[in-house]
């Protein structure tokens, strides 16, 4: 494969580093807004549904990015969009059951969820395949990055007098290292701010590509007509060839992507968890799938269709054979004049930059909420002052920060022996979200799902996919819908399927077996040496998952062992777990979302429809957390006293950042005045002059 | 002209398992009242969910005819 090099020319890149200096110090200016780690990492819980879904924009095509989209879109046309248009289906269950439950728990992470639903035990576990996620998808970012950049610089550089050759590790080491500072620096807001403007570039800049691209090859019917037929379908073919095929990047990226991105991407979670309100986030994700997807994928793909068509009409242009993943960058710059390609590049990469940001600080909110603390609690160490322990804690989620962005890189490793980032990155999400992706939806959809399940999908799941992975031929060729295995890389997308049918299958079986483990166990606790018993299974199951692990037997004992290991699990999970079903599913399943909605507020909820009313301030003395509102301003607002309520400055387009919430105090008779104290309006950052609006919650 | 393999079958297969899921995920939050369809705001939800689904089933079929026919 042709790789390029020395790509652009000055003019390029210093519009690049212009660029990239003015979205650092945008950034920074924002980073005054946290005040605390639930402003560092949830940005406050206070935007609006608009500026939310367009800085998502910034992140979902920043990782699903440019390159590998570019890549499979010259490779096999425009049916590299369909990876985008294919999330609707498990909508439903995001906006009616996990997204509320994710706010109104007001969990930190999605381990917290575990500890709160299953047990502390279930929490660790998912601590670990949560961490292990994220930093993949760092470094999947990271290898995008390097592969974005690397064609631009030369193929050796002097500096000082001596000469070292640029290489795609080397490259994603500075990457990392800048990167890792940026975010230490800002924060969630700063993020968030700076993930919006890049969103409104980067759509500007995909369709700029599309439109140069029209135009050199002679325009739009010119275009499609130097498109092979099958280049012109928005769906693969059924199950052929391996590296892209409709059925296994349906099961890979339709379901375990998309449920992975929606369920257990924290860096989203932590965006819809900044909204103002539940609706204002349902809002952004069904605007986001609805119209920034389907434009997306044609932001990020189109240079690939441009380059099929530029190396139909002329093969010296661009040669069939080039190195997949640079066809971006050839193109943009084969298409652009000297800057521009530069503006290009810049938003490409300052993008790509915003996705790795939002992973590393998602990962260190993950870090601090469910090791950080945790640790401390264990340690028992003795409690500062609320005000201490944050500032502590602001520092110690900066050094996670490091740490993740440095095993990002190094995750980079076992990625780059694919041939494009697209299929490393369809093999990371068929392997590595199953298990989590499958305890979340049936924890949060199944009330029966028990402890002892959840452990078991987590353990005995991954046992059965570190078997399958082993002997494919065996175990997943069953389920490859005739897809054809590539003994290199086998199943890359299809795994998904398999992965997902263990886990589910034990996850199923566990709980259907509850009553069955828990006879069991009050017989075994009959005999008096019941916890020597329950502890030396522990051990024994710690030893068979490192034998498959280990791969120490052949496939038949690998299988039978896998079989006693969620054997051993249950039952010992079933002894040692204390869980209560009534408690620990009240308010944190779909089942029990009025519930979940009276725990949020604390009371009774109000559900009435109501107004929305514009108002000023007045300033009380104390410093309770509770405004006042005349009678008439709450009749409208159909509110009640000890409603939640959300207060912001009237200008729109400010998007929230103006703004705090609070619950409603007794009335009084003053219509469009508002009293609220000192720390509110602090925490609003409010001005005396400016109008409010007042928004009655539930 | 491109095989059945390469045109109607996946998207008979996207629309297919794709909207069991989808089914199985609008019952499960009606059922569950995850959507209590006496809010107005939810009734409205539930039409977007169903306009979502028909959108994106459209928008495929259409792409398919443009790429055969056009």
């Amino acid at each position: 494969m042709e790789q390029y090099h020395s790509i652009g020319t000055t003019a390029d890149w210093v519009v690049m580093v212009f660029y990239f200096l003015g979205i650092m110090l945008f950034g920074t200016y924002f980073s005054k807004y946290n005040r605390n780690t639930t402003d560092f990492f949830f940005g406050g819980r206070r935007f609006s549904w608009w500026l939310i879904a367009m800085s998502i924009v910034a992140t979902g095509v920043g990782s699903h990015s440019f390159i590998k989209y570019s890549a499979k879109g010259f490779e096999h046309g425009i049916s590299s969009t369909m990876t985008y248009m294919n999330d609707w289906f498990f909508l439903p269950f995001f906006l009616f059951g996990w997204l509320p439950i994710v706010i109104y728990t007001r969990i930190r992470s999605i381990p917290e969820y575990f500890e709160k639903r299953f047990s502390p035990l279930a929490r660790f576990i998912a601590t670990i395949f949560q961490l292990f996620y994220m930093v993949g998808y760092v470094g999947i970012g990271l290898l995008t990055m390097g592969k974005a950049i690397l064609p631009l610089l030369p193929q050796t550089m002097t500096i000082l007098g001596v000469t070292f050759g640029i290489n795609l590790m080397g490259l994603i080491i500075v990457i990392g290292f800048i990167t890792g500072v940026y975010i230490t620096l800002g924060g969630q807001t700063a993020v968030i701010f700076t993930d919006l403007m890049q969103g409104f570039i980067l759509v500007f800049a995909g369709m700029l590509v599309f439109v140069l691209g029209i135009r050199y090859v002679g325009g739009f019917d010119q275009f499609w007509n130097l498109l092979p037929a099958t280049w012109k379908l928005p769906l693969a073919h059924f199950n052929n060839p391996p590296d892209f095929n409709f059925v296994g990047i349906f099961w890979q990226d339709g379901v375990a992507g998309s449920i992975g991105f929606l369920f257990m991407n924290m860096g989203l979670l932590m965006r819809f968890m900044a909204t103002k309100s539940v609706d204002e986030a349902r809002k952004a994700a069904s605007f986001n799938v609805l119209f920034m997807l389907p434009i997306s994928a044609i932001v990020v793909g189109n240079a690939g269709w441009i380059g099929k068509a530029i190396s139909v009409a002329n093969p010296s242009m661009v040669s069939p054979n080039i190195n997949p993943d640079s066809v971006f960058v050839v193109i943009a710059n084969i298409i652009s004049h000297p800057g521009i390609f530069g503006f290009i590049m810049a938003s490409l990469t300052a993008a790509l930059m915003s996705t790795v940001d939002t992973l590393i600080n998602a990962s260190a909110a993950v870090y601090i909420n469910d090791v950080h603390r945790p640790l401390r609690k264990w340690l028992k160490k003795k409690s500062r002052s609320a005000k201490e322990e944050d500032k502590k804690e602001l520092g110690a989620a900066r050094i996670a920060s490091i740490v993740l962005t440095m095993l990002g890189v190094v995750a980079v490793i076992p990625f780059s022996k694919f041939p494009t980032v697209y299929e490393a990155h369809g093999y990371f999400h068929s392997t590595l979200t199953p298990p989590l992706v499958t305890a979340i939806f049936l924890g949060v959809f199944w009330k029966k799902f028990t402890p002892a399940a959840v452990i078991a999908t987590f353990l005995g799941g991954a046992a059965l996919m570190i078997i399958g992975a082993r002997y494919p031929a065996v175990l997943i060729s069953p389920f490859d819908h005739g897809t054809f295995m590539d003994a290199k890389h086998p199943y890359t997308y299809i795994s998904a399927l398999y992965n997902s049918v263990v886990c589910v299958s034990l996850g199923v079986i566990v709980a259907l077996s509850d009553r069955l483990l828990k006879r069991t166990v009050q017989l075994i606790k009959r005999n008096s040496l019941h916890y020597f018993f329950m502890s030396s299974s522990v051990v024994v199951a710690v030893l068979l998952f490192a034998a498959i692990l280990l791969n120490l037997f052949s496939l038949e004992l690998l299988v039978i062992s896998s079989i006693l290991l969620t054997l051993l699990i249950a039952l010992t999970a079933t002894y040692f777990i204390k869980y209560d079903p009534e408690v620990q599913t009240t308010g944190l399943t779909a089942w029990s979302m009025h519930k979940a909605k009276e725990m949020f507020k604390g009371g009774k909820i109000n559900e009435q429809e109501g107004k929305i009313v514009k108002v000023h301030f007045k300033l009380r003395d104390d410093t309770n957390d509770y405004v006042n509102l005349s009678i008439e301003d709450m009749q409208k607002m159909a509110a009640e006293v000890g409603d939640l309520v959300y207060v912001s400055d009237a200008r729109k387009y400010l998007g929230g950042l103006k703004s705090f919430h609070s619950k409603i105090g007794e009335p009084h008779t003053e219509n469009g005045i508002i009293c609220i104290s000192q720390e509110h309006q602090k925490a609003g950052l409010l001005k005396k002059s400016k109008i409010l609006t007042a928004e009655k919650e539930i | 002209m491109p095989s059945f393999f390469n045109t109607w079958l996946p998207f008979i297969y996207l629309y297919g398992v794709g909207g069991l899921f989808f089914l199985g995920g609008m019952i499960i939050i009606r059922k569950a009242k995850g959507i209590d369809m006496r809010l107005k705001r939810h009734r409205f939800w539930w039409k977007v969910l169903i306009f979502g689904f028909f959108y994106f089933m459209i928008m495929h079929a259409l792409l398919i005819i443009v790429a055969l026919y056009w």
